[in-house]
């Protein structure tokens, strides 16, 4: 028998004061699968991991949970009783509560006496690296602390879905490549599925088995990473996705989405070099041609000046509709 | 914050607001305990140990204690419930609950009286009457209900400051239960407003007057503030001129005993909270069924306390005579073409001009505290602003009385000096609010973009500002309109306010009458309040700004 899938969501439709937030969104992510929802900021990827969280109550459409209807022809399932765990953007720590109390509190409502729930707090703060923190307070935490803690507490009820809502969005670039690691490993430890909203495109496309692309509150795409950068439905989703050119075909009709790195300097093709970056580990080179507009992406530092007119090929193209 | 003004300006603005204060508030102050040391002789022990003053100053901090133990569950648990997003009639209720606020305390302890006394409204149509209304009893209902308000106001601003709404949706998402969460996590965050909460009443009901005076002198009980009016009003005779300053200052030590370790405690607790945003203390939807039996049970309250004894008003004011059944049959204006004479034009007049003029000064006054405020050297001068605020109505007017009355006994001027150093604190919290939610960058971007100084605060701060400001010179119009505490003790011959006629009125018995006078000072404060009200709530919502008047900002300054 093939397993249910951990989330799966038929026709989501939510209203906010005559607003439409959701327009009829349809979904599955299956057991320990990470699905990452990516979307411009208001395109509804927060209403939705609230709707499935059960901070709201949705106009039509289901939620099912392991196979288990918490929204739709049920009267509908309040959050504690789903089987579901979430890392909020902001943190969403308790003022008045220590690191260990936070984390201890899932364990707590679980039924735990107050000494077991803190040991099992204390295994996971350790698991964290954050266990010297234990009896601080948010307001004594640094912002990559706050948002282990708020990890640690998800970790604690040990759901079969995690809900992740920009929980890096609000942390240094550097803390949050850590961050990202530790919380891609420890969902993965767990075997739990994971949804996890974002507006960048590396973050989804580095760490989800599939991508989920959301504009004004309908599904554009579904699929693996690969799919979702290489063949995007339209020209949003490939701007959604990441870098990317668009030219007019070389040999025939019709328009070319090309990325950065499908087109390489020298080749049969002629262009002038307008703007040059230097990225660090590569260069990216602007070029004007006969064609349109392309961005070439080379290893290394640059080596043309700006102005000189310099050859190109184009190693790939995706047919798009502009 | 960049500097908006030259040296010079800003050394000026110092010496004006401590002028003001130290003229208004700490001068009669220091004169009160000279007077109270020179007449006593310096015993001040046999003046403070009298057996009189003993009573009065106990049913005050009992009935005190009573209110707040009373008052600060429902309002707190009105805050709670009127936060669901999903309970049926929110908008209304949430300006129902207000109510209190706008109809004058007198009028609405006057108002139960017409309700629930003998030949009030249940007496003539059902035989039912409350005869411990007029009495300690009495008195401790209706200012609870007159407390709930402020109490709902504090507790929506903790909430909307401490609350926020994914801390709730992390506990219960991390399998608490609506009711645990309230237990573990709402409750704990709310602690330090509901605390405030319940210091702000306490010391309010110390220093309230009419209430007791209207629904606890005619049964003899007595509370400090009452005492003074009646040593004041009817003594004359130099022993109970000492005995009311004598009680003027221990309200003040009173007060000033609860105040200082509450907000030393408090203080710190309630500015690191995050600036209020009432749109984020939306709760969780819950249960349709427990939504309604709470909707009903607030309707019920309301009902009892506030609409039946307005309703019970109304009527006793449009009743020809008393004892009468209040049916149609009966209706007539009798009383209000009675109580329209040139005397009430005038004082109607007076209190509107009086209102009017201490409103707009407050304003200045209070815009020029909060930009003070907002260099260190003017901290000092908010703390003492709003510390005023707390200073009892009565105290203040003895203070002034002996201070000022050589010159100005029985002027409006007299009042109207009272009116600054009491509602002060009124204009400047909720301008002070506003300016500690004016993002700094924003001036900064205009200065930078070129704009001096003046030309800063004109263009970009003035509109932000607005609400604030319409909405502290609201409040501030208002209570001066209803306020009686304080010109109670200060008017004299050609200088009554409309409230001051109203209370002597109902001291008279004259009923009808008196009804008749309180709907029409009623009306004078709704109708004003509701239209400025939809004006700051048009300018806040065009802005995308919370949509609350400047009330929270005022009851948090406690």
């Amino acid at each position: 028998m093939p397993a249910e899938p951990a989330l799966e969501i038929t026709g989501l439709v939510v209203e906010y004061d005559g607003t439409t937030a959701l327009r009829g969104v349809s979904l599955s992510v299956a057991p320990g699968e990470v699905l990452a929802l990516l979307g411009p900021s208001g395109s509804g990827k927060s209403t939705l991991l609230h709707a499935v969280a059960g901070f709201l109550v949705p106009r039509a459409g289901t939620v099912r949970l392991g196979g288990r209807t918490v929204v739709g022809d049920v009267p509908s399932v309040p959050p504690e009783r789903r089987d579901l765990a979430v890392v909020f953007q902001n943190y969403a720590l308790w003022p008045h509560l220590s690191a260990v109390d936070t984390v201890a509190y899932p364990v707590r409502r679980r039924g735990a006496g107050r000494a077991r729930a803190r040991a099992e707090a204390r295994e996971l703060l350790g698991l964290l690296r954050i266990a010297h923190l234990a009896d601080r307070r948010p307001a004594e935490l640094s912002g990559g602390e706050q948002q282990r803690v708020g990890l640690g507490r998800a970790l604690a009820r040990r759901p079969s879905l995690y809900l992740f809502d920009e929980p890096t969005a609000h942390l240094d670039t550097h803390v949050r490549t850590v961050f990202l690691e530790e919380l891609v490993a420890r969902q993965r430890d767990s075997g739990a599925a994971a949804l996890y909203a974002t507006h960048d495109a590396e973050e989804a496309l580095g760490l989800a088995d599939r991508v989920a692309l959301l504009r004004d509150g309908h599904l554009l795409q579904v699929g693996t990473p690969q799919q979702v950068y290489g063949e995007p439905v339209d020209l949003f989703a490939a701007r959604l996705t990441g870098p990317a050119s668009v030219i007019d075909a070389p040999a025939g009709t019709g328009r070319l989405l090309v990325r950065p790195g499908w087109a390489r300097l020298g080749g049969p093709l002629e262009g002038r070099l307008r703007t040059v970056r230097f990225r660090g580990p590569h260069s990216d080179h602007l070029l004007d041609t006969p064609l349109g507009e392309v961005l070439i992406r080379e290893p290394g530092p640059p080596v043309h000046e700006i102005g000189t007119c310099t050859s190109w090929a184009l190693v790939h193209g995706w047919p798009i509709a502009s | 914050m960049p500097a908006v003004a030259p040296t010079g300006a800003r050394g000026a603005a110092t010496a004006a607001i401590g002028t003001v204060v130290g003229a208004l508030v700490v001068l009669p102050l220091l004169r009160l305990l000279q007077v109270l040391w020179q007449e006593s002789g310096g015993d001040l022990a046999r003046v403070l140990g009298s057996a009189d003053l003993g009573a009065a100053a106990r049913n005050s901090v009992v009935l005190a204690s009573a209110v707040t133990l009373a008052a600060v569950p429902i309002g707190v648990a009105t805050a709670l419930v009127l936060r669901r997003p999903d309970l049926p009639g929110r908008a209304f209720w949430r300006v129902a609950v207000l109510v209190p606020v706008v109809v004058p305390d007198f009028v609405l302890g006057y108002s139960w009286t017409q309700a629930y006394a003998r030949a009030g409204f249940t007496d003539s149509t059902l035989g039912l009457h409350w005869a411990g209304l007029l009495g300690p009893v009495g008195v401790w209902l209706v200012l609870v209900v007159n407390a709930v308000p402020l109490v709902y106001l504090v507790a929506v601003g903790g909430l909307a400051a401490r609350a926020e709404p994914d801390a709730e949706r992390a506990a219960r998402v991390s399998g608490a239960s609506g009711r645990t969460v309230l237990v573990t996590v709402t409750l704990p965050l709310l602690l330090p407003a509901v605390a405030a909460a319940s210091v702000l009443v306490f010391v309010l009901t110390l220093g309230t007057f009419a209430i007791p005076q209207v629904l606890g002198a005619p049964a003899g009980f007595d509370t400090v503030t009452t005492r003074i009016y009646a040593d004041l009003s009817i003594g004359g005779d130099p022993a109970s001129f000492l005995e009311a300053i004598a009680l003027a200052v221990l309200l003040v030590l009173g007060t000033a005993a609860c105040v200082a370790p509450a907000d030393a405690l408090l203080g710190p607790r309630l500015r690191s909270a995050r600036p209020a945003d009432p749109q984020a203390a939306q709760a969780l939807p819950g249960r349709p069924a427990a939504r309604r039996v709470q909707a009903a049970v607030l309707a019920g309250y309301l009902a009892v306390t506030t609409a039946l004894p307005l309703a019970a008003l109304v009527l006793a004011s449009f009743t020809r005579a008393l004892g009468v059944p209040p049916t149609p049959g009966n209706w007539g204006l009798d009383h209000f073409r009675q109580v329209l004479t040139p005397r009430t034009a005038e004082a109607l007049g007076r209190s509107v001009g009086l209102a009017v003029v201490a409103a707009s000064l407050l304003v200045l006054l209070g815009a020029l505290v909060a930009v003070r405020e907002r260099r260190r050297s003017g901290r000092v001068a908010g703390t003492l602003i709003t510390l005023t605020l707390v200073l009892p109505g009565t105290t203040l007017a003895v203070a002034l009385l002996i201070t000022y009355g050589r010159w100005l006994s029985g002027t409006l001027t007299l009042i109207l000096l009272a009116y600054l150093a009491k509602l002060w604190a009124f204009a400047h919290r909720p301008i002070a609010g506003a300016l500690d939610r004016l993002p700094p960058d924003e001036l900064r971007a205009a200065r930078a973009s070129g704009a001096g100084a003046l030309t800063a605060v004109r263009t970009v701060a003035l509109r932000p500002l607005a609400p604030a400001l319409l909405g502290a010179w609201l409040v501030c119009f208002l209570t001066a309109l209803h306020e009686v505490t304080m010109s109670s003790l200060l008017y004299g011959p050609g200088s009554e306010t409309l409230a001051v006629i109203v209370l002597n009125s109902q001291e008279l018995g004259r009923i009808g009458p008196t009804a008749a006078l309180s709907v029409l000072l009623s009306l004078l404060v709704a109708v004003p309040a509701s239209l400025l009200w939809a004006a700051v709530h048009r300018l806040r919502s065009r802005d995308g700004g919370p949509p609350a008047l400047g009330i929270p900002e005022v009851a948090r300054a406690g």
